[in-house]
């Protein structure tokens, strides 16, 4: 029987890769309501967010790549938008889930003629290497850092959409887009933002997973799949249903490894089977224009 | 007889008797041609989903994997025959996607999607870490492929390339001609009526989560037979085969065929892709980049699939 020390450090762990998944699967739900895709290429940016910050990290150092690169990702996930989903609209959603499986497939294949096939270490800041006593336990001061980071952006990422003329109408784009353009505002203006927007978000995670997680090709489908297990237990486009689902999955996770070391990332899709059988459409969810 | 000689079933039949011998001219070979009617067989079964029920899965891999693990558990724990190999590949996959099935039935559109691709995802996930049974990351290798024995008939091996291609060819027309029968069936217009208007079908009263449950059961089925297939073709089978990746190949393949507006759109698709994957394949390591650029060109110039562009340039000329 794990000891009630086994059991907080896990739940610390797991609370930290929770504030993660939240980050990632934020800008997700954000493109899935309001431009109406389901965004396969969205672990692909997160891992060029941390390839742009494995190559800046050792010129500009860790702090810059923090800031440059989601602005990079940004751009990317823009030209992506502008070039190629753009035609999809007003089209079956299939269309669009199929040109950024294609779009995915390519870019990773990229990113492993560009950097290798093989994982690349990328160093936390000197500051926050190590661990930290917390009087009970050590813990690594690099994961309370990305909790830190992850719990700020989650908080501007809310200021944003409740506190602000904008994020009020990308709130309600994601609830029904038709009826925010019907109102008189510039649609395509808001899809090519939210994407950019949700790129970024991605490019944000991807920085600060990289000390976390080995930086490797494969290592966007490692984020994708949580993101999708969080849109289905939070509701697609609510931002306190991604917040609670990914903290959920983190915790479930890190709780479940235990038990059930081998079989620990199996719980989130039990779970998120489990709650849809009884909340449809996730636990925050709304009714939305993307179930016709 | 008129009717018979214009039968498109007779010319693919002609062509496929052939095509092992036109394999050399793309610099293929026999075994090439048994894996094109593989996954043309699972993309023909996939697309009874898509197009006719208009159910987008994303999670089909997992029954094409399961199908191929049940066929190597048999050989391995139980009997080397053949039938009773392909029978519990099909039947393996009929329960589990049975059970998925049923809890997605009343579910359509993204969340059908997302939800089919959590639960290959879980599948995946246990074909890869359930070392004792399906060996992990590593995979089941080194099973036989057994001889055909037919009641009163002496039994065939096939071991050889060209032997197994033929086999393969007779499950496949088998399997093309019972899809063929139940899209233009009863059953089948109550599938296509559930694409156009789901809420009508109902209103008319059909019990619409009973047939997207049997179709999408069905379509679980073929792709588990496929997957049987593919494991007596390769003698193993590994997790990868589940991966979510392999689900969205088997969208786009039977997309870019034409699956959504012909029945053997999915056919040409999974030929064209299994031809492409090899030649790419046999000058660049790269080649999922090419194919991810084919992908995104075929969605973005001809989202209607190649027999859809031929209809379209017919009609216009």
């Amino acid at each position: 029987m794990p000891s009630a020390i086994d059991f907080l450090s896990q739940g610390i762990n797991g609370i930290v890769l929770g504030l993660l998944l939240s980050t990632i699967a934020i800008g997700f739900t954000l493109m899935l309501g309001v431009v109406g895709v389901i965004n396969f290429a969205h672990g692909v940016l997160f891992a060029l967010g941390a390839y742009f910050a494995l190559t800046m990290r050792n010129t500009l150092g860790f702090w810059a790549a923090l800031v440059i690169s989601p602005l990079m990702v940004g751009l990317v996930g823009i030209i992506i938008e502008r070039l190629a989903v753009r035609r999809m609209y007003g089209k079956d959603a299939l269309f669009c889930l199929l040109l950024t499986f294609g779009i995915a497939m390519s870019v990773e294949e990229l990113i492993r003629m560009i950097w290798g096939k093989l994982g690349h270490s990328m160093a936390a800041p000197l500051l926050f290497s190590g661990s930290i006593d917390l009087g009970f336990m050590l813990y690594s001061k690099y994961r309370l850092l990305l909790a830190v980071i992850c719990g700020l952006i989650l908080f501007l990422v809310w200021i944003f959409l409740e506190k602000t003329s904008y994020g009020a109408i990308v709130k309600a784009g994601a609830q029904d887009s038709e009826m925010v353009a019907v109102l008189g505002n510039n649609i395509n203006r808001l899809r090519t933002f939210v994407f950019g927007f949700g790129s970024a978000l991605a490019g944000i995670a991807g920085v600060i997973a990289g000390p976390l997680w080995t930086v490797r090709p494969g290592m966007g489908n490692d984020a994708i799949m949580p993101a999708f297990v969080i849109v289905v237990l939070g509701g697609i486009g609510s931002f306190w249903g991604t917040l609670i689902g990914g903290l959920a999955v983190g915790l479930s996770v890190s709780l479940a490894v235990m038990f059930f070391p081998r079989m620990s990332d199996l719980v989130m899709y039990i779970l998120a089977a489990a709650v849809l059988l009884f909340w449809p459409r996730g636990i925050m969810g709304e009714k939305s224009l993307l179930e016709e | 007889m008129k009717r018979f000689l214009r039968h498109p079933f007779l010319w693919m039949f002609l062509f496929f008797l052939i095509m092992p011998y036109l394999m050399p001219l793309i610099k293929g070979y026999t075994a090439l041609a048994s894996e094109i009617l593989i996954y043309a067989m699972f993309a023909l079964g996939f697309n009874l989903l898509l197009s006719y029920t208009g159910l987008a899965s994303f999670g089909h891999a997992a029954f094409f994997g399961i199908g191929a693990y049940a066929m190597a558990l048999t050989q391995l724990k139980w009997s080397e025959n053949l039938w009773l190999g392909l029978l519990m590949g099909m039947v393996s996959a009929g329960v589990f996607s049975g059970i998925v099935g049923a809890l997605i039935c009343r579910k359509r559109g993204i969340y059908l999607s997302l939800l089919t691709l959590a639960f290959s995802q879980m599948f995946f996930l246990v074909a890869f870490r359930w070392d004792e049974v399906t060996g992990g990351e590593t995979g089941l290798t080194g099973l036989t492929r057994p001889p055909l024995a037919l009641p009163g008939l002496p039994a065939v091996s096939l071991k050889g390339p060209m032997a197994f291609y033929f086999f393969t060819l007779a499950v496949f027309m088998i399997v093309m001609i019972l899809i063929w029968r139940l899209v233009h069936s009863p059953f089948g217009s109550v599938l296509q009526s559930i694409k156009q208007n789901e809420m009508r079908a109902k209103y008319v009263g059909y019990n619409t989560a009973f047939y997207k449950w049997m179709s999408f059961t069905i379509s679980g089925v073929v792709s588990g037979l496929a997957g049987a297939m593919f494991l007596l073709q390769h003698g193993a089978v590994f997790p990868t085969y589940m991966n979510w990746t392999e689900s969205g190949n088997v969208v786009m393949v039977t997309i870019m065929g034409g699956g959504l507006i012909n029945f053997f759109g999915p056919i040409l698709g999974g030929g064209i892709f299994v031809i492409l994957q090899n030649a790419i394949g046999a000058f660049t390591e790269h080649w999922l980049l090419i194919l991810g650029m084919i992908f995104i060109a075929i969605i973005m110039l001809i989202p209607e699939g190649i027999l859809g562009l031929l209809k379209r340039t017919k009609a216009s000329a």
